[in-house]
């Protein structure tokens, strides 16, 4: 049986992890709004970058060079795969369950005789494949601390996969990262990036279309498109990139929140133990004192 | 007179968002002025100036853009940045110390970097359409 002593160390313990827990918690839910913000400051842009591209795709013929992000190079061999997670742990499921799902994505693809390759963003993801298959990094991005470098870090992604796309190296790009669906849940997603997947637009396209029948372009639609594919891209990298750190905030804040409460209870039944014990100790001692005194 | 609305966006945030009476914008082959009643017109941009007038003509802001693209309707003009500051807030001697340090650089990254911060440069420098 534990002494007294230690049950009360035990607590004592219990109680600062839940005060480190409830701490935690709270700079999460701090950080998740400001990340919830950016995500949002962000959207008027995409969304109407994307806009303009569904009004333009149409009038792309399948051509040399920079459209290529539109249409594709007409093979379907190589791949590359983005899985996009934190830097840093204690954030539940989150980084986990995109691992995950990449691994699984990844040896699909094997089975169906791609090549695969990766290009993790955040530490959790590339500690992870450098340890299962460390032959396919082809790059990794970590320490991006989007919230405050912003722009930039996506700009610097997207870069590097273009280059890697118009040298030949992949045929597809799909980013696998958590969709921001609200402060407790996270939806682990699935993005064609390149080419670019203008299927799930196509009936605000066709409605556009009709719209913008008599739109004048400036200097000419290619040279348009040759602008926007390439921006397209970076910004959809920077979207997914605020939202998967929204998540993180928001996955850590849930993470935090149980084990706050599970310190709690715990600390309950501590709580009880301690005093089961102390009640249990003054009531043999009493019993020695009476049968002492009887035996008088 | 009537009034235009104007929405200039940059990846991080909406930067502005008012009814005006006149914006000038740096289209890729020279500056547009946009009034109200604009025909349709997509444009991309290059590095340059992006003015925005009230309906009586003073100025209210000037921002520098690094390029982009705007979309205009007889309603609306909306600008899609890549990069926005104020041109007030644009320091000479720092930009000046920029395009120094990339003239000796070599890539073509650097080079577009350059061109940026030379226009930057002029958009301090030159006051046309001050007034208009």
């Amino acid at each position: 049986m534990p002494s007294l002593k230690d049950i009360k160390t035990q607590i004592n313990s219990v109680g600062s992890t839940k005060k480190i827990t409830s701490a935690m918690k709270m700079v999460a839910a701090s950080k998740l709004r400001r990340s919830q913000e950016k995500a949002e400051a962000a959207r008027p842009y995409s969304s109407r970058l994307e806009e303009m591209l569904s009004s333009l795709a149409s009038s792309a013929a399948s051509g040399e060079g920079i459209i290529k992000l539109l249409t594709g190079t007409g093979n379907d061999q190589n791949y590359v795969v983005v899985p996009v997670s934190a830097d840093r742990g204690l954030c539940g499921g989150f980084n986990s369950s995109i691992n995950r799902e990449t691994f699984k994505l990844v040896k699909s693809l094997e089975g169906n005789g791609k090549k695969v390759q990766l290009m993790p963003i955040g530490k959790k993801s590339r500690d992870f494949f450098n340890r299962v298959m460390k032959d396919q990094i082809i790059e990794s991005f970590v320490d991006l601390n989007v919230s405050s470098t912003g722009y930039e870090s996506a700009l610097n992604i997207s870069n590097k996969l273009q280059e890697l796309y118009f040298d030949g190296k992949f045929d597809k790009c799909i980013l696998v990262f958590n969709k921001f669906k609200s402060a407790i849940s996270q939806e682990v997603t699935q993005q064609q990036l390149i080419p670019l997947d203008v299927s799930n637009s196509e009936k605000e396209e066709e409605k556009e279309n009709s719209s913008n029948a008599i739109y004048d372009y400036e200097p000419d639609e290619e040279t348009i498109l040759k602008d926007l594919l390439p921006k397209n891209v970076s910004i959809q990298i920077f979207k997914v990139l605020l939202e998967s750190d929204a998540g993180e905030q928001g996955a850590r804040m849930a993470a935090m929140d149980n084990a706050t409460r599970n310190a709690g209870e715990m600390i309950d039944s501590l709580t009880l133990k301690y005093n089961r014990t102390r009640q249990a100790f003054i009531t043999k001692e009493l019993i020695e004192i009476i049968s002492g005194a009887e035996s008088i | 007179m009537a009034t235009i609305s104007f929405d200039l966006v940059s990846p991080e945030n909406l930067v502005f968002n008012d009814e005006v009476g006149t914006i000038i914008v740096p289209g890729k082959d020279g500056d547009l002025g946009i009034l109200p009643g604009h025909s349709k017109v997509m444009s991309s941009l290059r590095p340059g100036r992006i003015m925005v007038y009230s309906e009586d003509k003073n100025l209210i802001k000037s921002f520098f853009v690094s390029g982009g693209f705007a979309e205009i309707n007889p309603e609306k003009c909306i600008v899609l940045a890549e990069s926005v500051v104020e041109v007030n807030s644009l320091e000479k001697t720092s930009i000046e110390k920029e395009i120094q340090e990339l003239e000796n650089k070599e890539g073509k990254e650097s080079e577009e970097q350059l061109s940026v911060a030379k226009a930057k440069l002029e958009a301090i420098n030159v006051n046309y359409y001050d007034k208009i």
